[in-house]
């Protein structure tokens, strides 16, 4: 034992700088148990309980992002469902607008967006849930989502894309709706738009080979990885 | 020496028996992980492998180890050419069903519309009825109805409940449970509504498929739907067949006899299945696009094993496009998809295909 050091300092929880570390550990391990619950209120209350230690809330934030990727992991492994996740994050939202003050003054880039995504199912099809879940996951993710639904006619996506955005998603479920990806994606390059945004698709009879042979940049084989592919290509 | 065999997409590739092996110790290792069962026995994946690297192009169960073949979507694989691999070939049903009685030595077969949705049917009940007496009198085959809940009906903009995807994106999460809870309630209503009347006019047994597509309250509102149907008539055959490998949480805590649905695999869907009154339950396994044909096949005769090891009632399972190990292509190879049905007869064990 150095010379010195309180013998008694272990059984009484260690020197102050011991102990804020320590009660730290307990205010992460309790903000990541709260998220992954994925219950509001325990979420609410584990993120007042860490700000009244006097934990920093960039790091109140970094844990409860740490927990939510493994939100995300838990879902993609059918572990937990898209109500589990949104209320996840919906609980990391309002832990956003309880600490934005402090983090507006530690970070001055907190809380802006990845980019702006244009979502939607091709004309022809009405098959909407995967997109759906690919939104709402993209919108977890801290992307801007503008999702147009289904059976979107092509022109819409051409002048959403007009508009301003940094991806494009489209979806399909049937190998006859698919080949519209390939005309909106034609489209684009007549209207010299091509280069000025990253092509998302996907949808159950998509592959990666279909991907490249119509020239899109993205494929995800689910939700969660189109969401991964597309947080790369932003990180 | 090299195999050509598939990938989860159709294409052709060449890999070595290692790589096979490889591919289907990691299939197996997947489904095990996911859905908490057993993984195969060195026995079982040696001879998934000796099944994928026979030199032949198509494969067949010994003499024997024949089982029950039956078809979903009535005359559609037929008729239908808008994306439900149908061929585009035109003619009634009657014909149809004949068809796959006489000619394509189908077991069984069902009558649908269409739409081949519950909803659609209901205010055409009446010509339903008549159709399925009509082929009766012509068919010896176990002749049903059949139709897919497809409770997405249920929501808007095509029914009158808001739409969980939209309420979900708008973070109205207790809405969107309110909207799914309601539309399962009215969807186990139209299904007792429509199986009822079908069963009177003469259909052998009501063949539910692709339950559970729009996720864990379908599921609910269907099994619903077929305890109503083998209350009111508790000799018909009822066939209850998955629209996936995991039901979809979009409700995420639904319960049906107390028991979360959501998430729950093959091995444990069944169980409810026949709690609710099925006589044959159909799991399914998806195939993986970016796989290949032996991780696809070893993942999918894991998951169907177990699910006919717990089964009280015979499993049928769904061998097609994207499938039971075959690749997710529009006329999925036939190299592929006779190794993927001679693994799930002689590994899994399955009942029917």
């Amino acid at each position: 034992m150095p010379r010195g050091a309180n013998p008694n300092a272990a059984r009484k929880g260690g020197t102050t700088q011991e102990k804020t570390k320590m009660s730290f550990d307990n205010e992460k391990k309790s903000l990541h148990d709260a998220l992954v619950s994925c219950k509001i209120p325990d979420i609410d209350k584990a993120v007042q309980d860490a700000k009244a230690a006097g934990m920093p809330a960039n790091e109140i934030i970094d844990t409860l992002g740490d927990a939510m990727s493994d939100v995300g992991v838990m879902f993609e492994r059918g572990k937990l469902f898209l109500p589990h996740v949104l209320s996840a994050a919906n609980g990391m939202k309002k832990a956003m607008d309880l600490l934005g003050p402090e983090l507006a003054a530690s970070d001055a880039s907190g809380g802006a967006s990845r980019g702006t995504v244009v979502m939607g199912t091709v004309e022809g099809d009405v098959h909407d849930i995967g997109k759906s879940i690919c939104s709402t996951m993209l919108q977890c993710a801290g992307f801007e989502v503008h999702d147009m639904g289904r059976d979107v006619p092509t022109p819409k996506f051409i002048e959403e894309v007009k508009g301003g955005c940094d991806f494009c998603g489209m979806s399909a479920l049937m190998t006859t709706t698919m080949t519209v990806m390939k005309d909106i994606i034609d489209n684009l390059e007549k209207e010299g738009l091509r280069d000025k945004v990253t092509v998302m698709v996907g949808g159950a009879p998509i592959t990666q080979a279909y991907c490249e042979k119509i020239g899109a940049d993205i494929y995800g084989e689910s939700a969660s990885e189109t969401t991964r592919k597309a947080k790369e290509l932003t990180a | 020496m090299s195999v050509i065999t598939r990938l989860g997409d159709g294409s052709r590739v060449e890999m070595t028996r290692e790589q096979i092996m490889a591919d289907i110790q990691d299939g197996t290792a997947d489904a095990a992980d996911m859905g908490g069962m057993p993984a195969l026995s060195s026995e079982d994946m040696e001879r998934i492998c000796e099944i994928i690297c026979d030199r032949n192009r198509i494969v067949g169960v010994e003499p024997g180890n024949e089982v029950v073949l039956t078809y979903d979507i009535g005359q559609l694989d037929f008729t239908g050419d808008n994306g439900n691999s149908g061929n585009g070939v035109d003619m009634g049903r009657l014909e149809a069903a004949l068809l796959h009685e006489r000619a394509l030595g189908s077991d069984t077969f069902e009558l649908a519309h269409a739409d081949y949705s519950i909803k659609p049917v209901k205010p055409i009940i009446a010509n339903e009825m008549q159709t399925m007496e009509e082929i009766q009198n012509e068919i010896v085959i176990p002749y049903f109805y059949g139709a897919m809940p497809n409770m997405g009906l249920y929501y808007a903009p095509d029914g009158p409940y808001g739409n969980p995807a939209d309420l979900m994106r708008e973070f109205k999460l207790e809405e969107s449970f309110a909207a799914s809870e309601a539309a399962s309630e009215h969807m186990a209503r139209d299904i007792e509504y429509v199986s009822t009347r079908m069963v009177k006019a003469g259909a052998d047994g009501f063949n539910f498929d692709t339950t559970a597509s729009a996720g864990d309250a379908d599921f609910v509102g269907t099994l619903k739907g077929v305890e109503a149907l083998r209350k009111a008539c508790p000799d018909t055959y009822i066939n209850v067949g998955m629209a996936g490998e995991s039901v979809m949480g979009i409700h995420g805590s639904i319960e049906y006899d107390g028991q979360t649905v959501a998430g729950l695999y093959p091995h444990q869907q069944v169980k409810l299945a026949q709690k609710a009154g099925a006589s044959v339950f159909g799991p399914v396994c998806n195939t993986n696009t970016s796989k290949s044909l032996a991780w696809n096949l070893s993942r999918a005769v894991t998951f169907i094993k177990t699910c006919v090891d717990e089964a009280e009632i015979p499993c049928h399972v769904n061998m097609g496009m994207g499938v039971g190990g075959i690749p997710m292509c529009e006329t999925p190879p036939i190299d592929a998809v006779t190794r993927c049905s001679k693994a799930m007869v002689e590994i899994a064990h399955v009942d029917g295909i």
